[in-house]
């Protein structure tokens, strides 16, 4: 059984707390996430490790769990880079599948962002095993006006890696 | 809800589609459409049907919009998404490719991802048409 094994610094996101049903974020496999030091290319990485119920026939990381995880690096990735805690939701991406992915591999992803208005969020979003970059894909998130939902009560989970709380 | 008359489960479907399914597909004029029905597991935190998980079915009917059209297996290059309105969970869904283009190398596809009231996902693809002798081995 292929396990997780996540590099130093690498906590589970708890995108699930007190919910009684799994959602999709939980439901594709587990995603873990690491904070770096403010305006670091690390400040905000997330990751996970390839399994086969993420590939598609041929044995390579399926385009679909690329584009997911590469919609949650831009809303929730590029809202932590400029500070905003909501649930941004998603209103255009782009992405160029630039090469596979295989089982086995530890994927990262990191977003940059491009501008930040009132109401829009427009990141660049970089998904790499190694030095590699496979997916490139740009994205316009919405900036919802008021408090709105707060990243889905996503958390980061400590206990696991005995962190303090 | 049921599911509507025409679709068959894609009952051949591995890894991820399987994962993420069931799914369906109806034929209809020589052109595919493809179904699901959400779940809560299809659910982002506001409860309404995930991007990625839209993103994913699109891609995969407009993959088999090119197979159908084209009689050429194909692999996604570069697709454009646009998020017009929710899907939601409990609601049918379907997505259906259109291929409005292409060279010996590369289709062009337009996709629609929409559910019983109103459109959800809009897209526009590139893929890579296969060379014919090739086939898709599963690997280990």
């Amino acid at each position: 059984m292929l396990q997780d094994n996540p590099p130093e610094g690498f906590l589970r996101i708890d995108f699930d707390r007190d919910r009684p049903e799994t959602t999709f974020n939980s439901h594709i496999g587990t995603l873990y996430a690491k904070r770096g030091a403010k305006g670091t290319r690390d400040e905000f990485v997330l990751g996970f490790r390839v399994h086969q119920h993420m590939c598609n026939p041929a044995g390579g990381l399926h385009g679909g769990m690329m584009m997911t995880v590469a919609d949650l690096v831009g809303t929730m990735g590029g809202g932590t880079l400029v500070g905003l805690r909501k649930f941004l939701p998603t209103v255009s991406m782009t992405f160029d599948f630039v090469a596979p992915a295989r089982v086995g591999d530890w994927v990262e992803g990191r977003a940059e962002v491009v501008r930040q208005t009132r109401s829009l969020l427009f990141t660049n979003i970089y998904l790499t095993v190694g030095e590699e970059k496979f997916l490139r894909a740009s994205q316009i998130a919405k900036i919802p006006s008021g408090e709105g939902l707060a990243f889905g009560k996503a958390k980061l989970d400590r206990s696991a890696a005995g962190a303090p709380r | 809800m049921s599911i509507p008359p025409g679709f068959r489960e894609l009952t051949e479907a591995s890894g991820f589609a399987a994962a993420n399914g069931p799914w369906f597909e109806k034929i209809e004029n020589g052109c595919a459409i493809r179904g699901f029905l959400p779940g809560p597991q299809h659910a982002n935190a506001l409860g309404i049907v995930h991007g990625g998980m839209l993103a994913a079915f699109l891609d995969s009917a407009m993959g088999t919009a090119v197979l159908h059209t084209l009689n050429r297996r194909a692999v996604t290059l570069r697709l454009s998404l646009d998020y017009l309105g929710p899907g939601r969970v409990g609601d049918w869904l379907q997505a259906e490719g259109e291929v409005v283009g292409h060279d010996e190398h590369v289709a062009q596809v337009r996709g629609r991802l929409y559910g019983p009231r109103h459109e959800v996902l809009t897209g526009l693809g590139a893929f890579a048409l296969l060379s014919r002798q090739r086939t898709l081995t599963p690997r280990g």
